[in-house]
């Protein structure tokens, strides 16, 4: 479904990503992890072409996406992003987060798009909640929502960028358990996050980022005891302790 | 007392047009506010274009007219402009001058208000699919405005306020009214107390409608 090629993405002089491969398959959830300032975020977000990489190929969905005349605006329909803050609209209602894109973007009428948002929310417990504004509820509430608004314009991927690191230890569990249900429900995720507990419960296998490429794939067991690079055996014997 | 009973009966006397006054300042008051207002949110969307040469040239219009002095700039338009063979009224030069400064003021009020913004927020609109003006309109626009009611507000308590000065390009407002009354009757102090009362009785209701606006817009679980 994804398949990155030799990404590479330079900010000024920095290289921040220096040459990616990564691919994902329809149905599968990716973990990407590293540690802070890899270039987890940045991935991302040239995926979507939030930022522009510097150069390399993007396929999804058999278009390398990268190309100059794809209509980014298209593409960020079907990639769905969860932000780590996430963002939700403050002088919107929980409702109104969730319905905008749908009325503004896909042109539903205002019924037709709160249909499709309630059925959302309720599939994350938040139906409850639409009326509140984000100020009004928590910060795993506040997840929800992001993921509904999300899940409500049918993307083909859902990208998570460190989806837990502003929650607390028990908020995090329950957001772990949402993507988890996601994916059996056949979502494509890809998720980068430096919580070694979400990583190992999402997925076995993980991909290791490091100064812009990605140094490892393979399982969480096989990465923190028998791989070579004594750095990434460090990190997650180091993750795996804390944990 | 006797000093009193004549001030109150020529104020009683020039009535009508002191009202006739008070009604020009209101329309000029209302007219800018309304064209400094839109003035003010067009060139607030000009400061956030891509491009940089916009953004240099909005940001010089925001510091050449917030610098320039109103009334240098209402006689530039008054006195200086007829010797370029262009003549303007009066009220013409009232309100396209005070629409340029109040845009400009209003412009530097929503901008301040956008750096208050969650970044974040805007990352997630242009994530959506949002296109940069629908970015504006639904997200950026209705958070920034509501972060501006009162510097917004205070600036509508200026143009009232402010609008005294166009009595000296020849506008006959309010102002220039009192200052007739003045003159006929010689009690300075009482007349100019009158024009205060007035427009201090003008500003409260301003201010009372800016708070009610306050209260209803804000957001709950929020302070503002």
């Amino acid at each position: 479904m994804i398949e990155i090629n030799n990404l590479v993405k330079v900010f000024d002089k920095q290289t921040v990503l220096a040459g990616v491969n990564l691919s994902l398959i329809e149905g599968e959830v990716k973990v990407v992890m590293g540690p802070s300032g890899c270039g987890k975020s940045t991935l991302l977000r040239c995926l979507n072409r939030l930022i522009e990489p510097t150069s390399g190929t993007i396929i999804f969905r058999g278009e390398d996406i990268t190309k100059s005349e794809v209509d980014v605006r298209v593409l960020r329909q079907s990639i769905g992003f969860v932000f780590q803050q996430f963002a939700l609209y403050r002088h919107l209602t929980v409702l109104d987060n969730v319905t905008l894109a749908l009325r503004k973007i896909r042109g539903m009428n205002r019924i037709e798009a709160n249909e499709k948002a309630m059925h959302e929310l309720s599939r994350l417990d938040m139906a409850i909640h639409c009326n509140k504004y984000p100020s009004q509820i928590s910060g795993g509430q506040k997840q929800r929502v992001a993921l509904a608004r999300s899940l409500a314009m049918d993307p083909a991927v859902v990208v998570f960028d460190e989806p837990t690191s502003a929650l607390d230890p028990i908020m995090s569990r329950e957001v772990a358990m949402l993507i988890k249900k996601l994916h059996h429900e056949n979502v494509t995720i890809i998720c980068v996050t430096h919580d070694l507990l979400l990583g190992r419960h999402l997925s076995e296998r993980v991909a290791f980022l490091d100064h812009g490429i990605i140094k490892a794939e393979d399982t969480f067991e096989n990465l923190c005891n028998n791989h070579s690079d004594p750095q990434i055996r460090s990190f997650f014997e180091c993750e795996a302790t804390l944990a | 007392m006797s000093e009193w009973t004549s001030f109150i009966s020529d104020l009683l006397e020039q009535m009508p047009l002191i009202l006739t006054g008070l009604g020009k300042t209101l329309q000029l008051a209302s007219l800018i506010s309304f064209t400094g207002f839109l003035m003010g949110v067009g060139v607030f969307y000009l400061t956030l274009s891509q491009k940089t040469i916009i953004r240099r040239l909005i940001n010089g219009y925001i510091s050449f007219f917030i610098g320039m002095p109103l009334i240098v700039l209402l006689f530039l338009m008054y006195y200086g402009l007829p010797q370029w063979g262009i003549k303007l009224t009066p009220f013409s030069v009232a309100v396209i001058g005070f629409t340029l400064n109040v845009g400009a003021y209003n412009a530097a009020y929503l901008s301040s208000a956008f750096n208050g913004l969650d970044r974040s927020e805007l990352e997630a609109a242009i994530a959506q699919g949002f296109s940069h003006r629908q970015l504006f309109s639904l997200i950026t626009l209705p958070q920034v405005l509501r972060l501006s009611i009162p510097a917004l507000t205070n600036q509508i308590i200026n143009n009232l306020k402010d609008s005294s000065i166009a009595f000296l390009i020849q506008y006959t407002e309010f102002f220039a009214r009192v200052q007739e009354l003045a003159s006929t009757n010689f009690q300075f102090f009482k007349a100019y107390f009158f024009a205060a009362m007035v427009y201090l009785f003008l500003v409260s209701i301003v201010v009372v409608f800016a708070r009610a606006l306050e209260k209803r817009i804000m957001i709950p679980g929020t302070f503002r």
